[in-house]
């Protein structure tokens, strides 16, 4: 007999050169990419679109120097802050009713103001409705405020300089420390998330083809069932490592172009995870993989149970949920003192343990948890798989459909009484 | 169960002296009734799939693969996917792949099954070249006659049970021979040299042969003046035999059943 890893390995190297080498496999490395495309530029258009669109828009209604005076006011503002802090002001020149005007403007759709700011820097009059007050109204104060002062500054012939602040640089400060390791932990669990979120239909369908074309009966009456198990999902694991290694190349060499153009400009924080880059790339694809076969060693077993596409169907749904629960747990690991019950049944708990460990490997400097993880994982990959191949073999292969040895045997009963 | 595919429940079994059927695998062919083949694959790619299943490299198999197929009038064949082939063709494949690690022995479930007569004949002819070299051969079948051609052994397995096991020789010589007869004159004394159970339809006399043989008889006949117009001892047929072991509403069934294979085959 071939050892169940031989055995493995032609089933699986068919799998995979099947699926890789077919032409829907293009789609299925494209269709993230333009996915992803999609969302960058119909995200950037509405974003755009959208910035504008929310920030109010506030009538100013004044002679010119309040208009100036208030302008440098907000310029000053904006400059410590940011453009995006602070209601956008439209200068309008003064009819002879400033109330009239101020409700025909606030009732005019086109320009749809939020608020309307009348009067002078020392009797400023703001006209709109009492919900302008919470933002709008507090800022237009701001910039009133800081109108005044210079103003009052400038009368007095005071001039107030900067304080030149001196600058201690140190590596790292640990509140921001938490928060980026926190950003990498989620970031890591999510991505692992995603994947094989893409590819649980996949893996629920995969004996599918086997059982309609019967071809399950010559891989089981040459090869122990556990091998078939364990090398469709030694294929797909291949197939999606092929998969992100694509996606992956291709981000690198996007932020590659984009480190290249901006770091002149920015400087860009020296993030790490706590167990430092290499180690954690190295984990995260450890994990991946566990996280891959735990989860994907249940759908072949449960995809093994249907016995059509429809099937198939019906099911996906509360496994995507099944997922999401577990994805859910393990965000239970982020962050928090690192201890308590729900945490550590996230550790514990073999489909959250991957990414549940992830977060810890982002957030901890200790190397052992992950090797007593990894086994702990693997012990249960074992047993999926084992308990998935009895459970075919019990319900699926006994039960037969018709035809084929176990169809002789029934007619033969048949024929006898 | 044999071939390791479903467990038993209690008992043991052996194959080729394995307690465990997979351990048996690189020596064993199987051919399931269905097309047991990814309809993507190349006939090629198929065969040698199939022997890599069963601990044959797979460079190995594709040569061997690529001669079965030109030996057999099939190098046209060699890159085209399994799903542009007929299902004779399909079956066919399935053989090679079966026989492509040289196994000690095949197992065959109802090879014939639904192919018109030239792929019934080119199965035939490759299964018996097979067993020729020297593999052992076991099929199931519903059809008798496939049976009576190919085999050296039969077992009958009828209501579970297998009711004979032999050389297909023993199982017809279970039956006596049956004597046909036919004569001019209807009626006469050598009528009482008949048989007890002897049963005629038209023309013809149709019984047993009797025990000590057809020589009294024929001497009855000659005296009584019966007139013998034809006389035959036919060797009864493994179907007669099938009839009389598995029991004729075994044999009902199975008439049945080949009508419907008839009907799928047209």
């Amino acid at each position: 007999m071939m050892s169940l890893f031989e055995a493995s390995w032609v089933i699986a190297r068919r799998d995979f050169v099947a699926s890789v080498f077919s032409r829907s496999f293009i789609l299925f490395l494209l269709a993230p990419l333009v996915i992803v495309a999609f969302a960058l530029f119909f995200g950037n258009m509405a974003d755009g679109a959208e910035r504008s669109a929310n920030r109010p828009v506030v009538a100013l209604v004044a002679d010119s120097d309040t208009v100036n005076a208030i302008g440098e006011a907000r310029a000053r503002l904006v400059a410590g802050t940011s453009d995006e802090a602070f209601p956008i002001l439209r200068q309008v020149a003064p009819a002879e009713n400033v109330q009239v005007q101020a409700r025909a403007l606030l009732a005019d759709e086109d320009e749809s103001y939020s608020a309307v700011l009348s009067g002078t820097v020392e009797q400023p009059v703001l006209t709109g409705p009492a919900g302008v007050d919470q933002y709008t109204g507090r800022r237009l104060q701001l910039i009133v405020d800081e109108a005044r002062r210079t103003a009052a500054l400038d009368a007095a012939g005071a001039r107030v300089r900067g304080a030149p602040m001196v600058r201690a640089v140190t590596d790292q400060a640990a509140g921001s420390l938490q928060v980026v390791r926190r950003v990498i932990a989620r970031g890591g669990q999510g991505l692992i998330f995603i994947v094989t979120l893409m590819l649980a239909t996949l893996l629920l369908s995969t004996l599918v083809e086997e059982k309609s074309n019967k071809v399950i009966e010559v891989l089981a009456a040459a090869v122990p069932l556990d091998a078939v198990f364990l090398g469709k999902l030694l294929a797909m694991l291949g197939i999606s490592l092929v998969g992100l290694a694509l996606w992956s190349g291709m981000l690198a060499l996007g932020l590659t172009f984009f480190v290249k153009v901006v770091e002149d400009f920015v400087t860009l924080p020296a993030i790490a995870p706590a167990i430092g880059w290499p180690i954690f790339v190295v984990l995260m694809l450890l994990y991946y993989t566990a996280n891959f076969m735990l989860l994907g060693g249940l759908f072949l077993g449960i995809g093994g149970q249907a016995s059509n596409i429809r099937e198939i169907q019906t099911i996906s749904m509360p496994v995507t949920l099944l997922q999401l629960m577990v994805l859910l747990l393990a965000m239970n690991a982020v962050g928090g003192d690192g201890s308590g019950a729900v945490v550590w049944a996230a550790y514990i708990v073999p489909f959250s343990s991957p990414l549940a460990m992830v977060a810890h490997a982002a957030q901890y400097e200790t190397l052992w948890p992950h090797l007593i993880a990894l086994a702990w994982q693997a012990l249960w990959v074992v047993l999926i798989i084992r308990v998935s191949a009895r459970l075919f073999r019990t319900t699926v292969l006994k039960s037969g459909s018709g035809g084929s040895f176990f169809g002789f045997l029934r007619r033969g009963r048949r024929s006898g009484s | 169960m044999l071939l390791g595919i479903i467990e038993p429940d209690e008992g043991r079994r052996s194959l080729l002296g394995h307690e465990r059927p997979l351990e048996a695998a690189r020596i064993v062919g199987y051919l399931p009734e269905e097309r047991g083949l990814y309809p993507a694959m190349t006939t090629r790619e198929a065969i040698a799939f199939m022997g890599a299943l069963r601990g044959l490299p797979l460079e190995i198999g594709r040569k061997r693969a690529a001669i079965l197929l030109e030996q057999n009038g099939l190098g046209d064949y060699v890159d085209k996917p399994i799903k542009s082939l007929s299902k004779g063709m399909a079956q066919t494949i399935q053989l090679f792949g079966t026989i492509v690690h040289q196994p000690r022995l095949v197992v065959l479930d109802e090879p014939f099954s639904g192919l018109d007569a030239i792929n019934q004949g080119r199965l035939e002819h490759l299964i018996r070249d097979e067993a020729a070299s020297g593999t052992t051969v076991i099929f199931s079948t519903h059809v008798i006659h496939h049976a009576e051609r190919l085999c050296e052994r039969v077992a009958i397995i009828a209501d579970g049970q297998i009711r004979f096991e032999g050389l297909v020789a023993d199982a017809r010589d279970r039956l006596r021979p049956q004597v046909r007869l036919k004569t001019r004159n209807a009626e006469g004394e050598w009528r009482k040299a008949l048989p007890r159970n002897a049963a005629q339809s038209g023309e013809y006399w149709q019984f047993e042969l009797p025990k000590d043989g057809i020589e009294p008889l024929l001497r009855a006949l000659l005296d009584g003046g019966a007139g013998v117009e034809e006389l035959s001892i036919e060797r009864p047929g493994l179907h007669d035999a099938f009839v009389a072991i598995a029991g004729a509403s075994a044999a009902r069934e199975m008439e049945a059943s080949l009508q419907a294979d008839l009907g799928k085959g047209a």
